[in-house]
């Protein structure tokens, strides 16, 4: 773990250093005016920053760092297995942001506007899981009210017994539970 | 040395379909489970933990999913110029599969599945 946590932290240092130096680069050897030297120095090392910590996180996904393998996990279900809402969310997500980048790669802008249509559609995909994760929960609790699990409470009779022994010997404190099972048919 | 503009797009090429990927080789190679996607959970009696069984519900909502998730690629690719409209009657048929989806889910984790449901109508009928 400190391992791992010590070579994230120089990957970190090393991407820093990396954009410093690709600044330094432009601003020191590439020709142009001093202002123009600064523009080009900020926007090429928040470039560089920009890629190179995208591909850490990435590396990490890939090679296991950052655990990814419960994202369509499906919480408190009976199961355990892959929630559809959480697939669904995915694959709307993936499609919107491919359309983007492939309108930004042929207009070079961004879109001046994001249709009400795609915007309704993700919203009615995060509003399903949301409500999906609603009733799940709801089932959990309103079950039959009497284990917060949804199991019944064990039948039966339950004897408390307290014993104080006298100061004189020591004082100790015994409590006994006994739960009487009721014969089973 | 190419301009700041190219290389942002390039970096978000190489970034999003290097995420894409790996996603989907974890979705390939087992990483990222898919068991139990078509597979809802059904309130059995009281008291008793919730059964599993094939869900039609989620079935028709992954077939809606995929199908017009294609079809908006499609029409992106055909012209990437903007975002493409959604018409309403697809939008519509969205909501009324998601509807399915939530209400199937919620009767079998609060009343049980239908054919259960049926079948104890059918021993209480005289």
């Amino acid at each position: 773990m400190k391992t791992d946590a010590r070579s994230s932290t120089i990957e970190f240092w090393a991407s820093l250093a990396l954009a410093i130096v690709v600044a330094f680069i432009i601003a020191i050897w590439v020709p142009g005016k001093p202002d123009e030297k600064v523009v080009y120095a900020i926007e090429y090392g928040a470039l560089v920053i920009t890629f190179l910590f995208g591909f850490m996180v990435l590396a990490a996904i890939a090679s296991g760092k950052i655990d990814i393998s419960q994202l369509l996990e499906e919480k408190g279900s009976a199961g355990g297995g892959a929630s559809m809402s959480r697939f669904q969310l995915l694959i709307f997500t993936f499609v919107v942001a491919i359309s983007l980048l492939l309108i930004v790669v042929d207009v070079h802008d961004f879109p001046k506007a994001i249709p009400t249509g795609v915007l309704a559609l993700l919203g009615i995909s995060a509003t399903t899981y949301a409500v999906s994760k609603g009733i799940q929960v709801g089932s959990d609790g309103a079950d039959d009210g009497d284990g917060e699990d949804g199991s019944t409470p064990p039948q039966g009779v339950v004897t408390h017994t307290t014993v104080v022994a006298p100061p004189e010997a020591g004082g100790a404190v015994t409590h006994t539970t006994v739960v009487t099972q009721p014969p089973t048919a | 040395m190419p301009s700041a503009a190219e290389l942002a797009i390039w970096e978000g090429v190489i970034l999003l379909f290097g995420f894409i990927g790996v996603v989907l080789w974890k979705l390939v190679t087992g990483g990222i489970s898919l068991e139990y996607l078509l597979y809802g959970d059904a309130r059995v009696r009281r008291g008793a933990p919730p059964s599993t069984f094939f869900s039609p519900g989620r079935a028709q909502m992954l077939m809606m999913t995929v199908i017009f998730a294609g079809y908006y690629l499609l029409q992106v690719i055909q012209d990437p110029t903007h975002f493409p409209d959604v018409p309403d009657g697809v939008l519509a048929v969205l909501a009324g599969s998601h509807a399915v989806y939530l209400g199937g889910k919620a009767q079998s984790l609060y009343l049980g599945r239908a054919r259960d449901l049926i079948a104890l109508l059918n021993r209480r009928t005289p």
